[in-house]
């Protein structure tokens, strides 16, 4: 569901780069190499869309939102909501505009605080963000207390529920209970780190749906992580692959399942089962071979070299940029150059 | 098809079979499952009980602890004689003791050998027993008669049980010319003073200066206690400081205390004189409430209770005093020290441990690095030099063994801390933009409260250990005040002839631990999810 | 069950009728599994498919007698291996069986390899368990078998430590000690759940392979219709502690009879197909099976829901072909009076 409105990048990401340092030493702490969770990383997101990022795990496709939200300082790089680089602003500008961008996570049991009511997690945002004086002064207590009272509605929560702690429900309202705090402050953009996937399946369905649905309601802009690939082809605007910290392709979602270019997301395709006995006997697939490499090195030459069926000798040594293949679709493999 | 649960749900909380679905938080469910385990449950009984028993001592119907009476001194526990009886049966026991070692009383042979047998063992209680039921006997039969004097003293203990009288001064009370009875307590120094002056024929300066100078003369005990060995100038020099750091109204207070304690003393001179006919002649019957004049203006609210009708169920110690209220009084200081230690050290240690598990880096190193130190130290040691140093009263205690306890909880915390910090939850805190302090106090430490508390009712009775352990050596609270400790320091001394001044603090405390750590085992198990039997 | 006109003759292998395991608990009797029915022929992989809760882990953790008693407690029902019912064995006889005839993997790796002990250590202590024969031999064929499931430089890599291992390659470790003593029956408990795309698609390759080579037959748990699709022969489809469905995967896969598979199968988004709107999905929340009252415990969910859903579980009824469905929309009133 391509949403035609007007594209505008709400969000754009420049060769971001979060690494994690490897410490070493018995007091005096030396730097002594670094997990490259994301290794240079260039995107945009247009108002109103959704970008997948789907990948492995390790791939580094949860630090980039995180690094996005500013849980972790980048490396290097930048990130810009709306015209402001979040990296480098002042903290207080900073937090106003991260008003804007709210995460939902993956796990629906750890991402709820056990000790807190569903009515202080879902008013937890407003309520700090009132602590510090940045909400409207027309906020108060009772308008908190209602606004959650229509969050949970809105989630398809029964607001009788508003006292009861997350571990009385069940996963997918857990979810709900989750995707409600997220929509607290009325954000711009949602950073959704693998909502579903530890959801069940028919519940899966219903927090797509759900997802949907606000997005159309209110205009909101997603950051999809996943690792199912259906999942990411369903609610994505358009797609990127990662692979060890990298954007292998990037494309509307539709482009790349019909035309996948790179050899990895060549294989991730094939390797994603379908529920069709039918389909699935006849499938031939592409079985890659070997483990995702450590992320601790430094690489110089295609990050996907060491698994690629495909690989040449121009990969070894040179980073493949992102080449521009039309104009949806863009793909870091030097088999196009 | 419309897919989504659009229905209207009802306000009432059913699930979709119709069952109502009853809410339940983490710490209901807890203490649901303390409800199951019984000994915890006895154990909370148990704790109850100790802890009103403590808290309401001074409103129960018990001698007060410090009262010393020495007649009474090292009686027996009993539950149907009174003092009196006791006292009675104790110089009995004596008397025929005595005759039988000058051999007016005769046993057989192999009873004199029983009884030298158990005096080699210095078992007197044994010989004193044996000796009261055979004198009693051989009396009634007549084979043995006490002789001129010790029917005398006899009769002598018999009288005075009778008539000895005691006396406690409730309220005295000052009834100007034309006006209301007043309190005196309630009046300005001053007034009591110049009452107090005129009582005894003398004036309110002389009186004042009087009692500054006996003022200066208690301090200098203290400070003579406090401080030993140092020279009578460092003494002096001591004594100005102390007077120097002495508010007007403090010293008001001990000047206005002093002359209570010398009123009230007279009050009790005179009714004593007053009541000795009436107890003698039986003429008023006793415990005895009544308003005695003093001189002129003064007059006193009186009780009168016939001092050997005292019944003391748990005997009495080594100067009279009801070992029952020694011991409840000596649990409310233990426990005190043990829940006021312990709530101490769990602040300063979550506190520390929390900002360290959650900082990390610099500020862990630094106060993990303290604690590695601390932990260094020899506790015990500490602990002394520094009841040394400021004083062995309740208050240092406190201070001393919290400062000291907080290190095992800091390191508790900080590790259940670091292990939660990357929980999904506090990630969304930290993207909703909550600041370090809320993230600490509104996420962290209620989510590692349920090992806090654990932690802590695990802790109470090592605190009550420690705070026993440094009475026993005498370093804990000082008479007149008593801890359980203390109490069993005391009675280690006479032991074999007086085992109850040891039994009984002694199972009182160890019943107040074993409650204790079966509680903190309970709720373990309680707080533990392991045990939630959950699929 | 019948197998009227398959093409292979399948011998039975195990045959599990109405077992029943409940699990005590403070809010009530939870009946994890209630009443399920299922046969495995030789070599033939059968999967179970369900949501959490439904009570497929713990179906096959009944069948190795290995829950945990108390909470829980198997209190009715046969499992018949080679003519024996496993809940009336001995210990003895239990762990003659386990490992030995019948193997399991589970869903981490790593919590059924001790950490502590070399790969060769935990292989060979397994083999010589079961077999008699002696340290050289056994650790020769660890090796083999390591080589089997594709470990490179097996005869190196089986002196390392669990840890040393990725995810994947211990997941094939488990896979190579499971099948060592040439089990009869390989139990995958969600073998892939914790595993990345392209390593589930190698892991599920192998298993499939060596279940042919050796003639093993596999019972599959998982929620992962994908999975079931191209691995199973035959599905058992759970919910709330009890099969709703039980036929041939294509069979079920194309004419899903129980409303539950149905909405399973089109709340799954397909990659292979264009998709426009919204998926399908089921309302409602999976049940909690505590004190479920007699009913079909699917009936909030079901968009089929009948009156006679909400008073009485429905009847099984073959509807041919050894497709058994649990619903009361294939009953009619001649069968059953309820209906």
């Amino acid at each position: 569901m391509p949403n035609n409105k007007e594209k505008k990048p709400l969000l754009e990401v420049v060769d971001l780069k979060q690494h994690f340092p490897i410490e070493a030493g018995f007091i005096f702490k030396r730097q002594i190499g670094a997990v490259r969770a994301v290794d240079g990383i260039t995107f945009t997101v247009n108002e109103g869309e959704t970008l997948g990022i789907v990948g492995e795990s390790g791939c580094g496709k949860s630090t980039t939102v995180r690094s996005i939200a500013q849980l972790y300082k980048p490396t290097a790089g930048s990130v810009i909501f709306d015209g402001l680089d979040l990296v480098n602003a002042p903290h207080e500008q900073m937090l106003d505009a991260r008003k804007n961008i709210q995460m939902i996570f993956q796990d629906p049991y750890a991402s709820l605080n056990p000790r807190m009511t569903v009515r202080t997690i879902i008013a937890e945002p407003l309520d700090i963000y009132r602590r510090r004086g940045m909400l409207d002064p027309s906020v108060t207590k009772e308008s908190i207390e209602n606004r959650v009272e229509d969050l949970m509605e809105r989630v398809g929560l029964n607001r009788a529920f508003k006292n009861r702690y997350p571990h009385e429900f069940s996963g997918g309202q857990r979810q709900r209970i989750g995707i409600a705090r997220a929509l607290a402050l009325n954000p711009k953009i949602i950073l959704a780190d693998e909502p579903v996937s530890a959801l069940d399946v028919s519940i899966q369905s219903q927090i797509l749906n759900l997802l949907h649905d606000l997005q159309d309601e209110l205009g909101l802009t997603y950051v999809f992580i996943a690792h199912d690939l259906a999942v990411i082809e369903y609610i994505s605007t358009r797609v990127a692959v990662m692979y060890l910290g990298k954007i292998m392709e990037l494309s509307r979602s539709s482009n790349l399942y019909k035309n996948p270019l790179h050899p990895y997301t060549k294989a991730l395709l094939s390797a994603a089962p379908i529920p069709d006995p039918v389909i699935e006997r006849k499938r031939q697939r592409i079985i890659l071979t070997g483990d995702v490499p450590s992320p601790n090195v430094e690489r110089f030459g295609c990050y996907f070299y060491d698994r690629c069926p495909y690989r040449m000798e121009i990969c070894k040594n040179n980073i493949p940029p992102m080449k521009r293949m039309n104009e949806h679709h863009e793909v870091a493999c030097w088999l196009y150059e | 098809m419309n897919l989504l649960p659009k229905h209207k749900k009802p306000l009432q909380t059913t699930n979709e079979f119709d069952q109502v679905i009853v809410g339940n938080s983490l710490s209901k469910d807890a203490w649901r499952r303390l409800k199951k385990n019984k000994m915890a449950v006895i154990s909370v009984v148990i704790v109850i009980i100790y802890i009103l028993l403590a808290v309401l001592a001074p409103v129960l119907p018990i001698y007060p602890y410090d009262e010393i009476i020495l007649d009474h001194q090292h009686l027996k526990p009993s539950f149907v004689k009174n003092a009196g009886q006791l006292l009675i049966e104790k110089r009995m026991a004596d008397l025929y003791t005595q005759a039988w070692r000058q051999e007016r009383l005769t046993l057989s042979t192999e009873e004199d050998d029983m009884l030298w047998a158990w005096i080699d063992k210095n078992e007197a209680n044994k010989v004193w027993d044996y000796m009261f039921i055979e004198g009693n006997k051989q009396l009634a039969e007549g084979t043995f008669t006490f002789n001129k004097a010790e029917q005398r003293t006899l009769d002598n203990l018999q009288r005075k049980l009778k008539t000895d009288l005691q006396i406690t001064v409730n309220k005295i009370w000052y009834t100007p010319v034309e006006g209301k009875k007043q309190n005196i307590a309630k009046l300005p120094v001053d007034t009591i003073a110049g009452l107090y002056a005129e009582m005894i024929g003398s004036t309110s300066e002389i009186e004042i200066e009087q009692y500054s100078r006996e003022i200066e003369q208690q301090l200098m005990k203290t400070i003579k206690t406090q401080n030993v060995g140092l020279s009578e100038e460092e003494y002096a020099l001591l004594l100005e400081k102390e007077i120097e750091g002495l508010s007007k109204k403090k010293h008001d207070a001990l000047i206005r205390e002093n002359v209570l304690a010398k009123i009230k003393s007279r009050a009790k001179e005179i009714a004593a004189s007053d009541l000795k006919e009436a107890a003698t002649d039986e003429s008023a019957s006793f415990p005895l409430n009544k308003e005695i004049t003093i001189k002129g203006p003064l007059s006193a609210d009186v009780k009168a209770t016939k001092m050997h009708e005292r019944r003391y169920y748990l005997g009495t110690d080594n100067q009279g005093r009801d070992m029952l209220s020694r011991i409840i009084y000596g649990g409310q200081v233990s426990i005190a020290i043990g829940f006021i230690g312990t709530i101490t050290s769990v602040i300063i240690g979550t506190i520390l441990g929390a900002l360290a598990g959650y900082l990390g880096g610099k500020v862990d190193y630094f106060i993990m690095r303290v604690v590695d130190i601390m932990y260094g130290l020899p506790y015990m040691l500490l602990v002394i030099i520094a009841m040394a140093i400021f004083g062995r009263n309740i208050l240092n205690l406190f201070f001393a063994l919290a400062i000291i306890s907080w290190l095992t909880i800091s390191r508790m915390v900080r590790g259940q801390i670091m292990s939660l910090k990357n929980q999904e939850f506090i990630e969304a805190a930290r993207s909703m933009g909550a600041p370090t302090w809320r993230i600490i106090f509104r996420h962290l430490v209620p989510n590692s409260l349920s090992i806090i508390i654990v932690f802590s009712t695990l802790r109470i009775p090592s605190f009550i250990m420690t705070e026993s352990f440094l009475s026993f050596l005498g370093l804990g609270v000082q008479a007149p005040f008593a801890s359980w400790g203390s109490l069993v320091g005391d009675a280690v001394g006479g032991m074999t002839l007086y085992p109850w001044k040891l039994f009984f603090p002694a199972t009182a405390m160890t019943i107040f631990l074993f409650a204790m750590n079966f509680l903190g085992d309970g709720l373990r198990d309680a707080f533990d999810p392991q045990s939630k039997n959950q699929l | 069950m019948s197998n009227g006109n398959s093409l292979k003759t399948y011998k039975n292998l195990l045959e599990v009728r109405d077992l029943r395991t409940h699990f005590k608990t403070d809010a009530g009797i939870v009946k994890a599994v209630d009443g399920i029915s299922f046969t495995l022929n030789e070599g033939e992989t059968i999967g179970i498919v369900g949501e959490s809760g439904s009570g497929k882990s713990v179906t096959n953790l009944s069948i190795m007698r290995l829950i945990q008693s108390p909470p829980g407690k198997i209190v009715g029902g046969e499992i018949i291996f080679e003519n024996k019912d496993i809940l009336k064995l001995s210990q003895r006889e239990l762990r003659h069986i386990r490992g030995n005839e019948i193997s399991m993997i589970f869903q981490d790796p790593m919590t059924s390899l001790n950490p502590f002990l070399k790969i060769s250590t935990q292989m060979v202590e397994t083999i010589r368990l079961h077999q008699n024969i002696s340290r050289k031999e056994a650790l020769a064929k660890s090796i083999d078998m390591l080589k089997l499931v594709g470990i490179p430089a097996a005869e190196e890599r089986i002196h390392n430590y669990p840890h040393q291992f990725s995810g994947g390659m211990r997941q094939r470790v488990m896979i190579g000690m499971a099948l060592s003593c040439e089990a009869k029956i390989l139990i995958a408990d969600e073998p892939t759940t914790a595993l990345d795309v392209t390593i589930q698609a190698q892991i599920l390759e192998l298993i499939q392979e060596l279940a042919k080579k050796l003639n093993t037959a596999v019972i599959l748990i998982t929620h992962d219709l994908g999975v079931v699709a191209g691995m199973c022969d035959s599905v058992c489809v759970m919910y709330a502690g009890k099969i709703v469905e039980k036929a041939k995967t294509e069979k079920l896969y194309a004419h899903p009879a129980h409303p539950y598979t149905d909405g399973l199968i089109q709340s799954v988004p397909r990659l292979d197909k264009a998709h426009d709107g919204k998926l399908f999905s089921i309302k409602g929340q999976p049940p909690n099976v505590i004190d479920l009252p007699d009913c079909c415990p699917f009936h909030p969910r079901c968009h089929k829901v009948m009156e006679v859903c909400r008073h009485h579980y429905p009847p099984t009824k073959d509807l041919g072909d050894g497709h058994e469905v649990s619903c009361w929309l294939y009953i009619d009133k001649k069968e059953h009076p309820d209906a």
